[in-house]
């Protein structure tokens, strides 16, 4: 049961590895690799990629992905998943996550293209239990309302007490 | 020093609050032209008013070199965000016109921010429908505190967080129902009940914030790894997964 908590981290682990890539310069082959980044699920860590979106968008190449495959290692505790293989301009992208007692102990780039950010980590979510409460806050943050909602909101009364 | 601003005006369907805490006339009068602006966005890029530049483009009435550079910008933002989430945003949903207001609402309301800012306003938050710029600080030394709304209690808050000079949008279906559609199955997005993306421009967090959601489950660590966002998600088993760089009030 631990394993099966830990696979939404790490189908997210190697959602947040693809966009790597898709904003490096130069094309490049792809090349089998081995290069460990040393994942674990309380680091800090941050990506390099550049600046995005309200600058103009970069082209790149999502292609068609392979079915995931998993293999068990014979460890009762250790586990490890192939996440699929993604296609990018800059050559095909491919990640293995290693589970251990239900945490991800390893990230291994099975594809990557040659250039690169090859020491790069994906973001690493912290799980938490979904809270409830008040505090007194400057402005409330969500889905957009439409007007007939706001009046009922915790911004109108915000913006109805005033300074 | 002049009195504070605190405005509310209703344009594109939702209530836009201005919280101006400091500024000159120059800057108060700033204010108007916010609003003004949001008004003008609002008549050129309605997907709802058959006269607007969005219709026309719907329509096929303009050729591509008769776009205006803002409707250029606004679709190259959508292409970049629909290329970038492999179809699961869309503005062009199959029986439906070209219909970029995902993207418009965050890019329009930064806009009226920065024209505060241009005007000399330092202080400000603005909250469009839920989404929110802020510049510099509430008061000298102490950030902006912006709550996020509790997924299923419209009363409570879920989270506190901190800001300087930085962008909240969140996505979720509890307000307007199920309107945002997974691109790539045609059918409402599944899998989050909301998603709050922190970034340093509304535009950038509104997208991203909106794009993750149809995305669904991956689009939390898509969102996670947009350069300079940082994010905080309830799935649909109530589970809360953030980014560590989330900037929790404390």
């Amino acid at each position: 049961m631990k394993i099966h908590r830990a696979i939404p981290i790490a189908v997210l682990s190697i959602a947040g590895l693809v966009p790597l890539w898709r904003f490096e310069a130069q094309p490049a082959a792809t090349t089998e690799v081995a290069a460990e980044v040393g994942v674990v699920p309380e680091a800090q860590t941050q990506t390099t990629s550049e600046p995005p979106a309200s600058s103009t968008p970069n082209d790149s190449g999502y292609g068609a992905a392979a079915p995931t495959t998993t293999t068990t290692a014979p460890a009762a505790t250790a586990k490890t998943v192939n996440g699929k293989l993604v296609k990018t301009v800059h050559g095909d992208v491919q990640v293995q996550v290693t589970f251990t007692g239900g945490k991800i102990t390893a990230v291994k780039f099975l594809k990557q293209p040659n250039t690169g950010p090859t020491k790069s980590a994906a973001p690493v979510l912290i799980q938490e239990t979904l809270q409830a409460g008040t505090a007194k806050v400057d402005s409330v943050s969500g889905a957009t309302q439409t007007s007939e909602a706001y009046i009922e909101s915790l911004q109108a009364a915000i913006d109805a007490k005033g300074n | 020093m002049l009195a504070k601003v605190r405005r509310v005006e209703h344009i594109m369907g939702f209530p836009i609050s201005v919280d101006l805490r400091d500024g000159d006339a120059a800057s108060h009068a700033a204010v108007d032209q916010a609003f003004e602006w949001l008004r003008e966005v609002d008549a050129r890029f309605s997907p709802f008013r058959v006269d607007s530049e969005v219709s026309r483009l719907g329509r096929a009435e303009l050729g591509p070199d008769e776009l205006s550079p803002d409707l250029a910008h606004v679709i190259d933002l959508c292409d970049f965000y629909e290329e970038s989430t492999g179809g699961a945003f869309t503005p062009r949903l199959p029986g439906r016109g070209f219909d970029p207001c995902a993207i418009v609402k965050g890019w329009a309301v930064q806009g009226a921010a920065e024209l505060l800012h241009d005007a000399g306003a330092r202080r400000f938050c603005v909250n469009a429908g839920g989404d929110v710029v802020t510049f510099g600080e509430s008061e000298p030394g102490v950030p902006w505190r912006v709550g996020v709304r509790h997924p299923e209690r419209a009363d409570q808050l879920c989270v506190v967080l901190s800001l300087r000079d930085g962008a909240v949008a969140t996505s979720a279906s509890y307000e307007r129902g199920d309107h945002i559609i997974d691109g790539r199955t045609g059918q409402p997005a599944r899998g989050l009940l909301s998603i709050t993306v922190v970034a340093k421009d509304l535009t950038t967090a509104d997208a991203a914030a909106t794009a993750a959601y149809a995305m669904g489950v991956e689009g939390i660590g898509w969102a996670a790894a947009q350069p300079g966002c940082e994010v905080f998600a309830v799935d649909s088993e109530r589970r809360v997964f953030r980014s560590p760089g989330l900037p929790l009030a404390g």
